[in-house]
């Protein structure tokens, strides 16, 4: 038969995809029978530790490793590169490293016990030329005093002075959104081992399984071939593991060295310190309305900072998803001593939409309007994240309609700090996103065994998104087989290449392969089946662990499996394909209540309310949880979570979990997840939901906050002190 | 972490003998503190001796003469007692939000105080409901009222050699009412920025004030007795006034630190809010019997 055509089934044919099922590895998570980088433990397995500088921006003089290598229990010691003071061949001149954040890595060490490698590391002696350091990310003026500030990018379009002066709403504010860490649950790291002399197997806590065999490779002078990166399980990155980072490279150096197993995994305050940040970002923003209370002005500066390198958010999303016709938009970074950034959990938009959707609503409080109606009038003005063609605004609308009725809106809403006489105000906020989520390119091999079982392998990694739980769920319902019984083999370096799970690329850059190689399968077998019981292949489907034809039962399928012959037959599956199966752009509204205590500045979120379009569904439950976790990663950035740099120091002064304060679960309150899924959706293909959810929520909460105590907070988190200063200045 | 040795003594002569061996030997009671000071390097105990086998520091009665909480009582028993939920209710309230579960099936009372922390959540209750110290040692038995323990953050009045033995609570009179009440950003597990707690009496009619006891926490070196608050709302009407003065005057005499939990200003302003709301709180239980 000619091979079957690619496409998702009917959507009413389905079993379990886009069906709420359970997690095929939720047992062994609870039970800790799934294995992180940080089990691993094989005998004789050394504990690597890293020497860090105390200073923000210092020279390094010189380094002194000789005393480590002598304590007891010390088995490797490692400098890091360039970090030994040098000579500069032609003027012969020393060259130093410059330290530019506090907690760089200097040295490591690995030695048989914790202690001992905590003695090692006391027995190096580095000489440091302390350095003027800078980490004040607000102080604008302040940076370009001191040479900290880089040039000004900015762009403009439209005649912004025309339309300024002729709008009949004006509201100019500052804004602003702190730094954050990624706070990994399970910090960076890995566990190396190196067997047969040469080949070097790491454990590695990655987002890049297929990616980072070379990156260990090359600096180890080791071939690429002889590397392999497992990562079975692990537990978030949101954009910060994409590398076998220096401290993994260390970790390697050291197992080469002693001839043992070392395991480096960072602790607590290193982990919320160097390996990611999310920049911060502060803006004056002057937006305008007509009459009408359509925008048409839009000017802006943010500025902040992404640490050593100097970056802020990106101009190109400013401002975020509303676009004015005539608006002007500058954006400064400065260069600070504070960990480097990484990319956070959809790089740029949240910050963008903090900024941007605030001031939008300032405006709509001004012209004394509910917000709901000023952002739907102003949707033609929204662009998309893939395409900056006007997106759907019909779905944008049709996502605020449902949001609205899911918290009650039009009975709730009350104007701006009419809140009633109590102490606790309450007060609704919303703001609305983008995002692209195309598939990433991966490939897979799926095997069926004469007995009827299936396998897949594939080189992609479950970040705690449910990956595992996605592919049994697209070949069960491809072969009509309990999604239980399919092993899917993910996580290692051997198996077939798949991109790195970032940019919401992993379901559609997995789906899409494993799909068209169950297709494929398929395709096999139904000629197969159609020989053997003389049917028409084109009247065969499979369900119920059966093959039918026109809906009779042929055979089972582990018969149909055994026409295969006696060995085990495998397909490619590859991508992505532009067949329809994966495709890109995704938007979503957000709500918010709050309660404000404003007498201690505490506020709850009451109910927060969820909206999302997202293609098509694979699993629900999984995709629900998605949204959850970014929900409770919103109220954390929201409410409560920064990095506190100390001016005086330099240092990060909050780098232990009592004190970043990331929400406790009594923070929460009611989450609301609703999917947009209309036919249309199921039709357009999958699509990646990992980031647009974190991204709108800042702005509806400091919008319900505003709503509820009568003016604006400007600068998230909204902590209680933020919001009695505001209050009573 | 650093070793160290362990002993677990079953009376309390022997648990004496031991601490008298020497400084390197240190109480451990439910070890929430105490095994996390040792892991980043505060302290550097060589012996640890357990004292939750000291049947002394077990004790747990309410009788007509008061209250007596062994020192080694771990904070579950406090929560669930029903007499203290009836009659010390602030206890109840402290005992509740010091950690969570886990922490409360092993944090102590003697822990919490002997850490001596400002912020620690046991002691503006006991110092609200006039609690003391029992304190034994080489030199004998010793009393100590809760409001002098502390002597410093971190610092206490105990001699080497000395074990926090337990407490004891007068009966509070009829009409007896006790709250207390903390202020974290977040909803539980945190350390407090401000923590109040509040005693009161009223008369016959519950309508005025006839005795108070308030305490503050984390707003000074020692968790504080306010004094000049309390004789803001003593003979005084029970009603928003009242609580205002006493929150005012609890503002006079604190001297709060600005550090990344809250500044000075920030937490002079709290300590008002929570003066009033904890004494409007500790009224309402006088007011309903349950004291
Ligand atoms: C996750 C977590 C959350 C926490 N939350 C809170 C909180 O919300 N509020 C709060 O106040 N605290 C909190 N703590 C701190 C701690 O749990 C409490 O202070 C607890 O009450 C200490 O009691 P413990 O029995 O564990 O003391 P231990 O750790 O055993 O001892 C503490 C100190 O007291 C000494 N000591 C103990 N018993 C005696 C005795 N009988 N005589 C003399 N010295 C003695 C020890 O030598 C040690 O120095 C928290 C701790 C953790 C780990």
């Amino acid at each position: 038969m000619p091979e079957l055509p690619v496409a998702w089934k009917p959507q009413a044919e389905n079993v379990v995809f886009g069906k709420e099922v359970s997690r095929i590895d939720g047992v062994d998570k609870a039970t800790g029978f799934a294995k992180y980088s940080a089990d691993i433990n094989t005998p004789g397995t050394l504990h690597g530790k890293l020497l860090q500088s105390p200073y923000a921006h210092a020279r390094i003089k010189a380094i002194d490793v000789e005393a480590a290598r002598k304590v007891p229990g010390v088995k490797a010691v490692y400098v890091f590169p360039d970090r030994a003071p040098r000579t500069n061949e032609e003027t012969g001149e020393p060259i130093y490293f410059e330290i530019e954040h506090e907690g760089q890595p200097i040295a490591a060490v690995a030695a048989e016990t914790s202690g001992q490698a905590d003695d090692g590391l006391r027995a190096i002696k580095v000489v440091y030329e302390p350095l003027e350091f800078f980490v004040d990310e607000f102080h604008l003026p302040r940076a370009v005093e001191l040479g900290r500030a880089r040039p000004i990018r900015a762009a403009q379009q439209g005649d912004l002075e025309g339309a300024f002066k002729a709008a009949a709403h004006t509201i100019t504010g500052m804004y602003g959104i702190q730094t954050i860490s990624h706070m990994c649950l399970e910090p960076h790291g890995s566990h190396c081992e190196f067997t047969d002399g040469d080949h070097l197997t790491a454990h590695l806590s990655t987002q890049n399984v297929s990616g980072t065999p070379g990156q260990f490779a090359s600096p180890l002078g080791l071939d690429a071939a002889k590397v392999h990166v497992s990562c079975d399980y692990m537990g978030g990155g949101f954009g910060s593991k994409f590398a076998a980072d220096e401290w993994d490279i260390a970790c390697a150096a050291m197992a080469r060295d002693a001839q043992r197993p070392v395991k480096l995994m960072l602790d607590r305050a290193t982990e919320l310190n160097i390996p990611g940040s999310r920049p911060s970002a502060f803006a004056e923003i002057t937006v305008a309305a007509d009459a009408d209370g359509k925008l048409v002005a839009w000017d802006s500066h943010h500025w902040g900072t992404s640490g050593p390198q100097g970056g802020t958010v990106a101009p190109t999303v400013m401002p975020y998803v509303f676009e004015p016709k005539n608006r002007r938009t500058r954006a400064t970074g400065i260069v600070t001593n504070r960990g480097p950034d990484r990319a956070w959990r959809a790089p740029n938009h949240p910050q963008a939409c903090a900024l941007t959707q605030t001031a939008i609503d300032d405006l709509a409080a001004a012209i004394g309007v509910d917000p709901y109606d000023l952002f739907l009038k102003n949707l033609d003005l929204t662009w998309s994240a893939t395409s900056r063609n006007p997106a759907d605004k019909d779905i944008y609308a049709a996502e605020l309609e449902i949001a609205a009725k899911l918290m009650d809106w039009k009975a709730k809403w009350h104007p701006r700090g009419e809140a009633g006489d109590g102490p606790v105000k309450t007060g609704l906020g919303l703001a609305l996103h983008t995002w692209g989520g195309a598939a990433g390119r991966g490939t897979c091999t799926v095997a069926i065994h004469p007995d009827g079982t299936v396998e897949t392998f594939s080189g992609t990694q479950d970040l705690g998104t449910g990956t595992r739980t996605a592919l049994a769920v697209i070949l069960a319902e491809s072969f009509g087989l309990p999604y239980e019984k399919i092993k899917v083999h993910i996580g290692s370096s051997k198996y077939p290449m798949s991109g790195p799970s970032g940019g919401s690329t992993t379901i559609g850059g997995v789906s899409g392969p494993h799909r068209r190689a169950a297709l494929k399968a398929l395709g096999r077998i139904y000629d197969l089946v159609a020989a053997k019981h003389s049917v028409d292949a084109g009247t065969l489907t499979a369900a119920n662990e059966q093959i039918l034809s026109a809906g009779k039962p042929v055979c089972t399928w582990a018969e149909a499996c055994s026409l295969l012959g006696p060995m085990k037959v495998e397909f490619q599956g590859e991508g992505p394909a532009n067949d329809g199966l994966t495709s890109a752009q995704v938007g979503g509204v957000q709500m918010a209540e709050v309660a404000v205590d404003v007498e201690t500045g505490v506020t709850k979120v009451v109910r927060y309310v969820a909206v999302q379009d997202i293609g098509t569904i694979v699993c629900r439950e999984q995709a629900k949880s998605q949204v959850l976790g970014a929900m409770i990663m919103t109220i954390a950035y929201a409410l409560s979570e920064e990095r506190i740099m100390d001016n005086a120091t330099g240092r990060f002064v909050n780098a232990d979990l009592q004190h970043y304060k990331l929400p406790r679960i009594g923070d929460i309150g009611e989450l609301i997840v609703e999917f947009y899924e209309p036919e249309s959706q199921y039709k357009k293909g999958v699509i990646g939901l990992g980031e647009p959810p974190v991204i709108s929520g800042g702005a509806a909460i400091s919008n319900a906050v505003a709503n509820a105590v009568g003016q604006r907070i400007p600068v998230l988190p909204l902590t209680p002190k933020r919001i009695l200063d505001s209050l009573r200045s | 972490m650093r070793d160290f040795e362990y002993e677990s003594p079953t009376t309390l002569p022997e648990a004496l003998a031991i601490l008298a061996t020497g400084p390197g030997c240190r109480p451990l009671a439910g070890g929430t503190d105490l095994i996390d000071h040792v892991r980043v390097g505060r302290l550097a105990p060589d012996v640890l001796v357990d004292v939750k086998k000291l049947p002394e520091l077990n004790i747990l009665e309410a009788g007509p003469k008061g209250l007596r909480i062994g020192a080694a009582t771990p904070c579950f028993r406090i929560v669930a007692h029903e007499a203290i939920q009836r009659d010390y209710a602030a206890l109840a309230d402290s005992a509740h939000i010091i950690g969570g579960i886990q922490i409360q099936n092993r944090a102590t009372f003697g822990g919490n105080v002997c850490t001596s922390g400002p912020a620690a959540d046991s002691i503006p209750s006991l110092i609200a409901l006039s609690a003391a110290c029992v304190i034994a040692g080489p030199q004998g038995t010793r009393r100590v009222p809760i409001e002098q323990f502390c002597t410093g953050p971190g610092k206490n009045v105990l001699q080497p050699g000395e074990l926090l033995v337990e407490f004891e609570l007068p009966a509070p009179g009829p009409h007896s009412g006790s709250h207390y009440r903390r202020f974290i950003p977040r909803n539980e597990m945190d350390i407090a920025v401000v923590g109040v707690g509040a005693a009161v009496t009223l008369d016959a009619g519950g309508q005025t004030i006839t005795a108070a006891r308030i305490a503050l926490g984390a707003v000074a070196p020692t968790p504080l007795l306010a004094e000049q608050a309390a004789q803001a709302v003593i003979g005084q009407p029970v009603g928003e006034s009242t609580f205002q003065a006493a929150g005012r005057a609890a503002r006079e005499i604190i001297s709060p630190i600005t550090d990344m939990r809250g500044t000075a200003e920030f937490r002079t302003h709290v300590t008002g809010v929570l003066v009033e709301r904890v004494l409007q709180a500790a009224v309402s239980r006088a007011r309903g019997g349950r004291s």
